[in-house]
C-alpha cells in the first residue's frame, strides 16, 4: 500500500471535473483511484477467538493417537500380550481340535440352519403385515377425489410458504431503515 | 495456501484451524464494511461476530456457486439492515475517533512517505471522504463501499443486496454524484481548495 501512492488530490480533481462534465467513466476511474488507499480496517485483537467462542461449534479433537502416556502404555502392553499369546496358541489349538468330532460339527450345522430358517420366516411375516397396512393406507389415493384434494392441499401450502417468504424478504429493505 | 473451498470442507469436518483461518481471511472486509455502515466500532464488532457465527452455523447450506465473500457480505447486509432498523443511534462518527490508525485519513497521510504539508492535506482529504461517505443514505453507502472500496462487481452487489442490476447502477451513479457534492460542500471544490491543516467542518446533516 505504501509503495504505490497515487496522487489523491489529483485524482480528486479529476473526479470532480469528470462529474461536472458528466463523464461517468472518467469519474469512476478517478474515484476508484481515490479509494485505492481506503484501508480495510482490522477488528480489535482476538476477534477470531471471540467468534469461535460465540459460535458454540463443537470442534473435532485433534487426533494424535500417541499423544498421551496412557495410550502409549496400552499399545505397548497389547504388543507384549500378543507376543505371549502366540506362544500359547499352538497348544490351545491342539486341545480344541481334540474336543471336536464329526457328529458334533454336523449337529451344530443343522441347529444353525434351523435357526436361520426360523428367523427368515419371522421376517417374512413382519413384511407381510407391513405390506397389508401400507396397501390399506394407500387404497384411498386411488380415488380421484382424494388425490385431487391432496394435490390441492399441497398447492395451497406451497403457495402460502412462497407468499410468506416473499413477505419476509420484502420487509428486509433499506426503505425501512433510514428515511433519509 | 488453501482455497476457500478447501477451508470450508475442512471446517465442515470440524477443524477448528479451518474456522479460524476463514475468520482471519475475511474479518477485515466484513468488519470494514459493517463499521462504515453503522459507524460505531462496538456495534460493528458485535455485528461482524454475528455474521461469522451465522455463516458457520449454516456452513453446510453454503452454495459453492457463490463466492464465499459474497455470501458473507449477504449475511452482513442482512445483519446491518436489521441493526439499523432497530434504530440504534450512531454514536461515534468514524472521523471523530481519536486513534484513527487504519482509517483512510491515516493511510492517506502517512508522513513517513512525503512532506508534512502534503501529508496533512491527505489526512484532511481522507477525513472528508470518510465524512462524505457517512452522509450518504445507507443503500448508496453500501453500494459505494462495495464497488469502490471492496472491488465488487455489479453482479455481486445485485446478489448481496437483492436489487436488480438497473437499480444498482442507478444507486451507484447517484451515490457518486452525492459524494461529489458532499466533497465540494466540505471544501474540496475546484475553487475552494483549502490550505492544508484547516479542515472545514461538515454542514449539519
Amino acid at each position: 500500500m505504501n509503495g504505490m501512492r497515487p496522487s489523491h488530490p489529483n485524482a480528486l480533481d479529476r473526479w470532480l471535473a469528470a462529474e461536472r462534465h458528466d463523464e461517468a467513466d472518467e469519474a469512476d476511474a478517478a474515484l476508484l483511484e481515490l479509494f485505492e488507499a481506503l484501508p480495510l480496517i482490522a477488528p480489535p485483537a482476538g476477534f477470531a477467538d471471540r467468534v469461535l467462542l460465540r459460535s458454540g461449534i463443537r470442534f473435532a479433537p485433534k487426533r494424535d493417537l500417541f499423544a498421551s502416556w496412557g495410550a502409549r502404555l496400552a499399545v505397548s502392553l497389547s504388543l507384549v500380550a500378543l507376543g505371549l499369546g502366540t506362544l500359547w496358541l499352538p497348544p490351545v489349538l491342539r486341545f480344541l481340535a481334540g474336543l471336536m468330532s464329526v457328529s458334533g460339527l454336523v449337529q451344530s450345522g443343522v441347529r444353525a440352519l434351523v435357526g436361520a430358517t426360523q428367523l427368515l420366516a419371522t421376517a417374512l411375516r413382519a413384511w407381510d403385515l407391513m405390506f397389508t397396512i401400507g396397501r390399506a393406507l394407500t387404497q384411498p389415493l386411488a380415488m380421484p377425489q382424494v388425490m385431487a384434494g391432496l394435490v390441492a392441499c399441497l398447492l395451497i401450502s406451497s403457495l402460502a410458504f412462497r407468499l410468506l417468504r416473499d413477505q419476509i424478504n420484502g420487509e428486509r429493505n433499506w426503505t425501512y431503515v433510514d428515511p433519509v | 495456501m488453501k482455497t476457500d473451498a478447501e477451508l470450508i470442507a475442512s471446517a465442515l469436518r470440524g477443524s477448528q484451524d479451518a474456522y479460524r483461518e476463514l475468520v482471519k481471511r475475511f474479518e477485515r472486509p466484513v468488519y470494514s464494511l459493517i463499521l462504515r455502515m453503522v459507524r460505531d466500532p462496538s456495534s460493528a464488532e458485535d455485528l461482524a461476530q454475528e455474521v461469522f457465527v451465522k455463516a458457520f452455523r449454516r456452513l453446510d447450506s453454503y452454495d459453492s456457486q457463490w463466492k464465499f465473500s459474497s455470501w458473507l457480505f449477504k449475511i452482513a447486509h442482512n445483519a446491518t439492515i436489521d441493526h439499523l432498523r432497530r434504530g440504534t443511534p450512531e454514536t461515534v462518527p468514524l472521523e471523530a475517533e481519536e486513534d484513527d490508525r487504519g482509517s483512510l485519513a491515516a493511510v492517506l497521510a502517512d508522513e513517513t512517505v512525503e512532506d508534512p504539508l502534503a501529508a496533512t492535506e491527505r489526512r484532511d482529504l481522507g477525513r472528508s471522504l470518510e465524512r462524505a461517505i457517512s452522509l450518504l443514505r445507507p443503500e448508496y453507502r453500501q453500494a459505494v463501499l462495495m464497488f469502490y472500496a471492496h472491488g465488487a462487481s455489479y453482479q455481486e452487489i445485485c446478489e448481496v443486496t437483492g436489487l436488480p442490476l438497473g437499480t444498482v447502477k442507478t444507486n451507484l451513479h447517484r451515490a457518486r454524484k452525492e459524494l461529489a457534492e458532499a466533497m465540494i460542500s466540505l471544501g474540496w471544490g475546484p475553487q475552494g481548495r483549502q490550505p492544508a491543516g484547516e479542515t472545514r467542518r461538515a454542514p449539519a446533516s
